[in-house]
């Protein structure tokens, strides 16, 4: 016996690695009818293990201190090596995450895939979307730029039209009255500890209720398109005329991540300032508000939302109102029917949604 | 945040002044829309007084100082520009001031005073004292030295906006701007090219330094196109891969 089949046999006979090949890859089935859609939650874990190594790289030179930051991450983009890249995948990858994730969801909701017994697969996600909007948030003022200043001034100060805790819940958030070197110091800590934490935690038990109940077929080229679950009982959803998850899936999954990656590499190569406003590379300044403060791209919508509309306690009650009823809407949508064909009115307000979300933003942008 | 001139507009003299017809009226009218009003200076700063009492504001004893004779003129606004005024007294036009020479306002003006530019140097108003020959080829060689300038500074702010870290091309640009720009009163025309020259070389230092980073842009772009296209192949051999096995 040669010294690797030695070593095989000697994990073989520890671990039972032929039955967890059999059990998790080439025994794994999936629906026949999947489609590439379903590998963009590969293509998020690859983007959140870009962001955590690109961020513990930024890590080693960023200095968290108000009077140092920016300083510091212009010494990054300048003196240590490779350290541009570094951080324009970092950042650029923030906003690429965002995007995926909205794609995601989306093609989830388009599905049906959240409907009964997945419900806790959908709030996980949910939850999931809005860690990944609260880390973004967080990271962005870390650079203690003109952009990252004003932009989390104006971020921080729309809590403040919540009645009766609106100005505690300000403070709370900027360690002060305005933001300054706590906000950074408060923000950090979020950004680099606690987020990430939960994040990983969430992403787990998304993984976990995924494994448990099964992946739901998508509900094109089906007779049947109603969901079966009765109800009665815990159920795991297999697929024993599927298509096995390696080598078949992975290498779906492969080609969405390799596509990814081209788009992702495309940009922070040929375009890293598309996320980036001349004032992202000017020092804060809190005695100069610069004109046109703008949120990220994906804030446009709320933001023009709360200008819409003739307070800020009516544009905050709106957006929670429609988070509120997305996060629930497992929980409110329980008709069985999953295509969206035979589900006209969802559908109506689908394409309706995306429809209002995008002109908000464009709107947002131009305003 | 309030603007700059706004506590400019805010004083006696303007009120005053502003609202009166004829003579009376017109510095404030030639002042609006000047550079001295875009930063802030006003009335008082340059002719004393309290710009904040009506009845006192043109008192001496208020610090009124009204408006210089001819030959006080440059001390007058010295106090500000105490550089230029410098270099003004040691060029010939600063040696024939009282003798017909020309003061700071013959140039500038009084109150319309605009940023200079090389444009002040046009043969109508050098030509009122002297041929414009000489001022021609002063005007020649600063235009060039002013156009690179303008050329690093635009390169500079682009570059800025990318991350780029340009202190210390900005401090070398800042120092040669102000360099040159004393020679603006020199009208010694071997000392502006000599000095013109001297200083073009050293622009042409801070443009290559620049230029690197385009190179350095150039080269990231090529390797982003390999790894792009690298990327590319990998996701079609996975995809025909996938369609192989199935």
């Amino acid at each position: 016996m040669s010294l690797p089949d030695k070593l095989r046999e000697w994990f073989e006979v520890r671990l039972g690695i032929a039955e967890l090949v059999e059990k998790r890859l080439t025994g794994y089935l999936l629906p026949r009818n999947i489609n590439a859609w379903y590998s963009l939650g590969s293509v998020l874990l690859v983007i959140f293990g870009i962001q955590v190594v690109t961020g513990i790289l930024l890590l080693i030179y960023y200095v968290p201190d108000a009077d140092k930051a920016f300083r510091s991450v212009t010494a990054i983009m300048n003196d240590v090596p490779f350290g541009w890249l570094i951080r324009m995948c970092h950042a650029v990858g923030s906003n690429m995450m965002v995007a995926v994730l909205l794609l995601h969801m989306l093609s989830v909701l388009f599905m049906g895939s959240y409907k009964r017994p997945r419900e806790l697969n959908w709030l996980t996600g949910f939850i999931l979307f809005n860690l990944v909007l609260g880390i973004s948030l967080t990271g962005y003022l870390l650079p203690w730029s003109q952009l990252s200043f004003w932009a989390t001034t104006v971020a921080t100060n729309s809590a403040g039209a919540i009645p009766v805790i609106g100005g505690y819940l300000v403070e709370f958030l900027r360690g002060g009255k305005l933001v300054g070197p706590p906000t950074l110091g408060r923000f950090f800590a979020v950004h680099v500890a606690l987020l990430p934490l939960l994040i990983a935690a969430l992403i787990g038990a998304h993984l976990f209720l995924l494994e448990r109940i099964g992946v739901s077929a998508p509900p094109f080229g089906l007779a049947n398109t109603r969901t079966r679950w009765a109800g009665d009982r815990f159920r795991h959803e297999s697929h024993p005329d599927g298509i096995p998850f390696y080598p078949t899936y992975l290498l779906q999954d492969a080609t969405s991540i390799f596509i990814y990656l081209a788009l992702f590499f495309g940009v922070v190569f040929f375009n890293p300032y598309l996320f980036f406003p001349p004032t992202a590379f000017i020092p804060a300044d809190p005695f100069k508000t610069p004109p046109h403060i703008k949120p990220e791209w994906y804030f446009l919508a709320n933001y023009q939302t709360l200008k819409v509309f003739p307070n800020e306690l009516l544009g905050l009650m709106v957006q929670g109102a429609v988070m509120s009823l997305l996060a629930l809407l497992p929980f409110i949508d329980r008709g069985a029917e999953r295509h969206p064909l035979k589900r006209p009115l969802f559908l109506a307000c689908f394409i309706g949604g995306i429809c209002v979300y995008l002109a908000m933003t464009i709107w947002g942008h131009y305003s | 945040m309030e603007p700059p001139h706004a506590h400019a507009l805010e004083t006696v003299c303007i009120q005053c002044h502003g609202s009166q017809p004829g003579k009376g009226g017109v510095p404030v009218g030639q002042w609006r829309g000047s550079i001295h009003e875009e930063n802030g200076i006003s009335c008082h700063d340059c002719h004393g007084g309290d710009p904040r009492d009506a009845v006192n504001a043109m008192s001496p004893a208020r610090g009124f100082i009204g408006a210089p004779a001819e030959q006080q003129i440059p001390a007058f606004c010295g106090r500000c520009h105490v550089g230029i005024t410098e270099d003004y007294l040691k060029s010939a036009h600063g040696k024939a001031l009282g003798t017909g020479g020309p003061t700071c306002v013959t140039c500038h003006g009084s109150h319309r005073v605009a940023a200079a530019t090389l444009d002040i140097i046009n043969e109508n108003r050098c030509g009122t004292c002297h041929s414009f020959d000489r001022a021609a080829a002063i005007k020649d060689a600063m235009t060039r030295t002013e156009a690179m300038i303008a050329v690093i500074d635009a390169k500079i702010r682009l570059l800025k906006g990318e991350g780029v870290d340009t202190d210390s091309r900005e401090k070398s640009l800042f120092a040669l701007r102000n360099t040159f720009r004393r020679l603006f009163h020199e009208v010694d025309t071997a000392r502006v090219e000599q000095e013109s020259g001297r200083i073009r070389s050293e622009l042409s230092a801070i443009d290559q330094s620049l230029a690197l980073y385009d190179q350095a842009k150039q080269r990231r772009k090529f390797i982003g196109a390999i790894v792009v296209g690298a990327l590319l192949l990998a996701a079609l051999f996975s995809h025909l891969l996938k369609k192989t096995w199935n």
